[in-house]
């Protein structure tokens, strides 16, 4: 209750200081980065690691992804195979590395979908106010109230099933939390003075909603996007894991889990090493955005 | 009158959900009648592909699909299976019992381990054990719950043989099955339930407890935990929707024949009838669900209650 009661008393909040507030602000941005906590700079690390897979995977492995060597089939993890070997004999690491870019561009897909539709239902919805609202706030509820990884499944299902599909039922999925969050944002930050004092000043309606409200507004949504980019890895992961999305020999993280399912009783990294890949790298995203979340509020 | 209002609103979202799923699903190009009748090998005449489209109603407008679909969806008609013609609602019916012991019993089990996480975390304090406890719902939440439930089969099922992978229908696998989907959801249990505990922990009257010597677990029981209910029972309606959502991989996982296992079939079949059914019967649950919570939360707890003069 006192963090909001402080960010809407915030001076930086009226347009004279917001340009005076900002080197500021940066500048004990730059001084906090010095003391992160240890497992924030890991997860940074991580998610740097698995950017630089995603641009240039064949800095990292040498082996082809889709070409295998028969009689080195199910070779267990080791020397020669730091992540062993599938059932036709392809290393695993170069196939999670090579299945980087594709399992990350597709959660930036989703995320981008519910930041930008979600964030314009709850702007809209918001700031008209009205019958816009009831009419958004209904179709909110509506998509709220479907459990989101069964509208995934009947987003993808009638979109076709292909990796890019799959991001964007997960975007259509995660459109209600991002609707609700901003137009609870923009509900808080509508009342301010320095709206009223904007409004006075003869500012339009948009020129309003885009250079004082949307600003304003926009630093929650953002935590909570970097926070949906670790659920929408693990959306797309579960739907490809079901074969919702690119057939083999794509290498999608979720891909990778399921094909190895056939092969777990003798040969149990092939499900274990791509499943822990992508809870490291959940976990880091979720790191990253609890650390976000708590500068926010200090 | 507030809560005829609540029902009202429940009654309209299900209605609209179902309308959005029906306009979602006709996006679908094909529909297995249309690709068995369009078969060359099948051999059917044009009078009977006429025939058989209209007996499914697919030749009519999407708009006038919609509405024959509502008007026997309220007589309590869900339809036919495209791709089994059995009547929809035995197939959805069959698959219910199986799905409602898995989601219970994860239920379960995800408030014992939020229950568990929630004492440690007032108990250990903030030293390096209380933080990994704090952490624990984080990396609960990141980890896919297809790792979970494959790891738990190779450990448990076949390395221990503590439960079998052939019948899924035991109390060994169904326990099993219940954990992988129990661990996500306690996760976002306890989230709430810590925050809550820590909240009650600041209040006076805990410290009022603890000075009078009273054992922890007696404080915890008699003075944390009711007040810290509200907002655990509040988050309890939520993970509804994860318990639905997550049964999907976890029945396929596991090989059970419940609600998951039907909609997964049914996409793979592109049998629109089934998912409709399943999708929105999962939705109206879940309004359910909150709205129940929503009008008993008030019973739990004085504070929520309306001033007498208001109702």
């Amino acid at each position: 209750m006192t963090a909001a009661v402080l960010t809407t008393g915030d001076p930086s909040g009226s347009p004279e200081h917001a340009p005076a507030g900002a080197p500021a602000q940066a500048g004990s941005r730059l001084r906090g980065l010095r003391r992160l906590p240890l497992t924030v700079w890991l997860s940074i690390a991580v998610l740097l690691l698995v950017l630089a897979f995603s641009l240039a995977p064949g800095l990292f492995t040498s082996a082809d992804p889709a070409v295998g060597v028969p009689d080195r089939k199910f070779t267990p993890p080791g020397w020669q195979y730091l992540l062993g070997t599938d059932h036709l004999g392809r290393d695993l690491l170069s196939r999670i590395i090579h299945g980087s870019a594709s399992s990350m561009t597709s959660a930036l897909i989703a995320v981008a979908i519910g930041v930008l539709v979600g964030g314009a239902i709850g702007l809209v919805a918001g700031y008209a106010g009205g019958w816009a609202d009831a009419v958004l706030g209904r179709l909110v509820d509506v998509l709220l109230a479907i459990p989101s990884f069964l509208l995934a499944v009947v987003v993808v299902t009638a979109l076709g099933y292909d990796t890019r599909n799959a991001a964007i039922a997960t975007g259509v999925s995660a459109v209600a939390v991002f609707a609700r969050l901003m137009r609870a944002e923009v509900l808080r930050v509508r009342t301010s003075v320095f709206i009223e004092a904007a409004r006075l000043n003869g500012g339009s309606d948009a020129y309003i909603l885009i250079r004082h409200v949307l600003p304003n507004a926009v630093r929650p949504v953002l935590s909570l996007a970097v926070l949906q980019f670790g659920l929408a890895i693990l959306t797309i992961a579960g739907l490809a894991f079901l074969g919702y999305g690119d057939p083999p020999p794509a290498s999608d993280w979720g891909l990778l889990v399921a094909d190895g399912r056939e092969h777990l009783l003798h040969a149990p990294w092939l499900v274990i090493a791509p499943g822990l890949v992508i809870a490291i790298v959940v976990l880091s995203v979720s790191r990253l955005s609890r650390f976000i979340d708590t500068e926010r509020n200090r | 009158m507030i809560a005829l209002k609540r029902v009202g609103q429940a009654v309209l979202v299900i209605a609209l959900a179902y309308v959005l799923v029906f306009l979602v699903l006709a996006a679908i190009p094909g529909d297995p009648v249309s690709a068995q009748l369009e078969n060359p090998q099948a051999g059917y005449s044009e009078a009977e592909k006429a025939q058989i489209r209209s007996f499914y109603g697919l030749d009519k407008p999407v708009l006038v699909q919609l509405l024959i679909s509502i008007g026997n969806a309220l007589r309590g008609d869900l339809g036919i299976s495209l791709s089994t013609s059995a009547p929809v609602s035995s197939t959805i019916g069959e698959a219910i019992p199986s799905t409602l012991a898995l989601a219970a019993t994860a239920l379960v089990f995800a408030l014992l381990i939020a229950l568990i996480l929630g004492f440690a975390s007032q108990s250990l304090g903030e030293g390096r054990l209380g933080g990994l406890v704090r952490s624990l719902p984080t990396v609960f939440l990141s980890t896919p719950n297809f790792l979970i439930g494959l790891v738990l089969i190779q450990v448990f099922a076949v390395q221990l043989g503590a439960f079998s992978i052939i019948d899924p229908e035991t109390a060994g696998s169904t326990a099993f099955a219940a954990l992988t989907l129990a661990i996500p959801v306690s996760a976002q249990i306890a989230q709430v339930f810590i925050t809550a505990l820590d909240t009650t922990t600041a209040l006076d009257h805990t410290e009022v407890a603890l000075s009078r010597g009273l054992a922890p677990v007696r404080v915890f029981a008699r003075h944390l935990l009711r007040p810290s209910l509200l907002p655990t029972v509040t988050v309890c309606g939520l993970v509804v929707g994860e318990l639905l959502g997550g049964s999907l991989i976890t029945e396929t996982i596991f090989g059970r024949a419940g609600i998951g296992t039907v909609v997964q079939k049914a996409v793979t079949s592109q049998d629109v009838p089934v998912l409709q059914a399943a999708v929105v019967l999962s939705a109206a649950v879940f309004v359910g669900v909150n709205l129940v919570i929503d009008l008993v939360l008030p019973l739990l707890d004085p504070r929520l209650r309306a001033p007498r003069e208001a109702s």
